[in-house]
């Protein structure tokens, strides 16, 4: 899944295809709030963007500028090379699923798709056909004479899904598409989502909050703070080589170990922390005695009751917190500096024996390729 | 012990409500010529009320009357309430409390300033007689406060999505409201007009002041008789306004909750089909 996703990402970017191109948007509401400052973009076409952030980032307003809901302060929107900045919602080639679906609850499943192909005066005959086969699509043929009020919540997504590509627009827009799902629901939906997306092939800007819908549905990430953009890149890429002490943070969990640079060589670098002294398999972009973070994810640590051989990448602690999850377990190390370090371990066999237990002293290490140094 | 307390102040309220009522229906039937004293039972004066020209005329004043007022406040009040609902500008607070100013301020004074107004104008132009016209203006004029409140809370709780995905799909905003507004508030619509028509149809002071010769409203010409002394065939035109205002409530208090029985059930079928 994940290797089609790049290897379409890579076709894109060779043909410089780009649908969606923004420029310097900025959005100032009552001359001062900046919900959006400054953020410039290209989508490729075909691709499913995600807008990552926590309430109150921008992410929405920027989303609402796309669909026309919002006139940008500053700044251009340009889609498929034509200015549709200053473009009222409906001359837009653009269409929206939104969070709370607002799907019309006085027009049936079928009016509702079938609302935005009558707005276009498109003849009885053909939005029968294209009313028919985006029911087969959802597989809600049997619903269509329903109110949305005797649907499901999974039925009433996949209606207003329907109705959104109904006008196969250029560009989708998707407010949190899984947010008003129950957990049970969501996993299911999410890949029915993506299979509906990648079978149309619409292009898609995703608005979510929650990272895993973000890692799981998009090709490409943009992570907002404040309005602007801290880090864009596809999903492994923010996982794995985040720029910033604040994207490793919001992404996943991580451990941060503050320490300044020893050694800085081309092929490696050593950085000395008060609680031990990694060695880094790679060059880095700092100096000697630059102060630096550097993260380690809980699922790179490996847990041990012996001592690590070696002076490098391992310290010592006692287990405080041990949280069960099935398929992993994750241990709270609290290290002789008092720092927690967090650290996931896969539960490989039955071992119910020989674990760990609370007060157990252990060893963590880990590879020295599995750190990203962060001078943000 | 608590019980017992709460139904016997229950009793009580509903008996100081409807005694009143009940007394008047009840002496609608009474054979004596004396409102107060009981004599046998009769319908003569349902019979009398029949051939009452006065009394029907008022009535057919009245039901028209009703009718434009109730039209107009709901026409009015639709587009106040959407202004004020949908639209941000200069002077929104003050203009929204203003809009509600009429539900506040005593008939009385509401009657006199378009009296003297209706007056002034008339002098100048020679239009409107009073009238018909005047009385409608009037009940127009508190009509449609009632109305904006109405039209205005049920915007409110309308989701705006709804509008916004209207747009989305192609709507211009003038097809925003004929296709999804408009549809979403009828039931609003229907409740504001049912309450300007109830309004228009039992005042008496804005009247008084608005009407000229020849357009006696029913609460008017049941005002003038009462004040020459009761008669049992006020009390006859009363009870038949009272069975008809009691069917209509009776009637849509069942259909609406049989509607919304019906709707809580669909939602949970649907909530089951999902889950299987």
């Amino acid at each position: 899944m994940a290797a089609e996703k790049t290897l379409k990402l890579e076709k894109n970017s060779l043909h410089q295809d780009n649908l969606l191109r923004i420029e310097n948007l900025t959005k100032i509401y009552d001359g001062s709030v900046k919900a959006v400052d400054d953020v410039s973009l290209t989508v490729a076409k075909g691709e499913i963007f995600g807008l990552l952030g926590s309430s109150g980032c921008g992410k929405s307003t920027l989303l609402r500028m796309l669909a026309g809901f919002e006139v940008p302060t500053n700044g251009k929107i340009f889609l498929a090379g034509e200015d549709i900045t200053n473009l009222p919602p409906y001359q837009r080639p653009i269409n929206m699923m939104f969070q709370s679906y607002a799907l019309f609850p006085h027009l049936s499943v079928w009016d509702n798709i079938a609302f935005g192909l009558r707005r276009d005066g498109m003849a009885k005959e053909k939005i029968m056909e294209r009313v028919e086969s985006l029911l087969k699509l959802v597989q809600l043929g049997k619903f269509a004479k329903r109110k949305p009020h005797q649907l499901s919540g999974g039925q009433q997504q996949r209606v207003a899904l329907a109705r959104s590509l109904a006008k196969q627009p250029k560009l989708l827009l998707l407010d949190e598409p899984l947010g008003a799902l129950d957990k049970k629901l969501r996993e299911s939906t999410q890949l029915e989502l993506v299979n509906i997306i990648e079978e149309v092939g619409v292009t898609c800007v995703l608005v979510t909050h929650d990272q895993e819908e973000a890692m799981t549905i998009s090709s490409r990430i943009a992570v907002m703070s404040e309005g602007s953009f801290l880090q864009v890149g596809t999903p492994d890429e923010i996982y794995e080589t985040p720029n910033s002490r604040l994207i490793a943070d919001f992404i996943g969990n991580v451990n941060i170990f503050e320490g300044v640079v020893d050694e800085d060589l081309p092929d490696h670098v050593t950085v000395k922390c008060p609680e031990c002294t990694h060695y880094v398999g790679h060059g880095i972009t700092g100096s000697s005695g630059m102060s630096v973070g550097v993260a380690v994810r809980p699922e790179k640590i490996l847990l041990s009751k012996t001592k690590p051989k070696g002076k490098y990448n391992w310290c010592e602690g006692e287990v405080t917190d041990i949280a069960y999850f099935g398929a992993h377990t994750t241990y709270h190390l609290k290290l002789m500096t008092g720092m927690i370090l967090k650290v996931q371990q896969q539960n490989r066999t039955r071992n119910l024996e020989g674990g760990f237990t609370w007060g157990d002293r252990a060893f963590a290490q880990w590879d020295d390729l599995a750190m990203i140094v962060l001078t943000h | 012990m608590t019980n017992t307390f709460g139904r016997s102040w229950m009793i009580a309220v509903y008996l100081f409500l409807y005694i009143p009522i009940i007394t008047l229906v009840v002496f609608s039937f009474n054979g004596s010529p004396l409102v107060t004293v009981w004599s046998e039972f009769t319908l003569k004066w349902y019979g009398k009320l029949a051939q009452d020209r006065e009394i029907i005329a008022g009535v057919i004043l009245s039901l028209k009357l009703a009718f434009l007022s109730g039209m107009l406040s709901v026409l009015f009040g639709t587009f106040t309430a959407f202004a004020l609902v949908r639209y941000r500008f200069r002077g929104h607070t003050l203009l929204s409390s203003m809009a509600n100013m009429p539900l506040v301020m005593p008939d009385v004074l509401v009657g006199l300033s378009l009296l003297l107004m209706l007056v002034s104008l008339q002098r100048w132009l020679g239009y409107p007689e009073r009238g018909l016209l005047t009385i409608l203006l009037g009940h127009a004029f508190l009509g449609t406060a009632y109305a904006a409140v109405v039209v205005v809370s049920r915007l409110r709780e309308m989701d705006s999505k709804l509008e916004e995905a209207a747009m989305d799909l192609g709507c211009k905003p003038f097809q925003v409201f004929t296709l999804v507004t408009f549809p979403l508030i009828v039931p609003a619509l229907v409740s504001a007009f049912l309450l300007t028509f109830t309004l228009s149809f039992d005042d008496v002071v804005l009247s008084a002041f608005l009407s000229g010769p020849g357009s006696t409203t029913l609460p008017l010409v049941i005002f003038s008789r009462a004040r020459l002394g009761l008669s049992p065939s006020i009390n006859a035109v009363a009870a038949v306004t009272i069975a008809v205002v009691s069917i209509a409530v009776i009637v849509s208090s069942i259909y609406q909750s049989r509607a919304e029985k019906q709707r809580m059930r669909e939602i949970a079928q649907a909530y089951n089909d999902g889950n299987q």
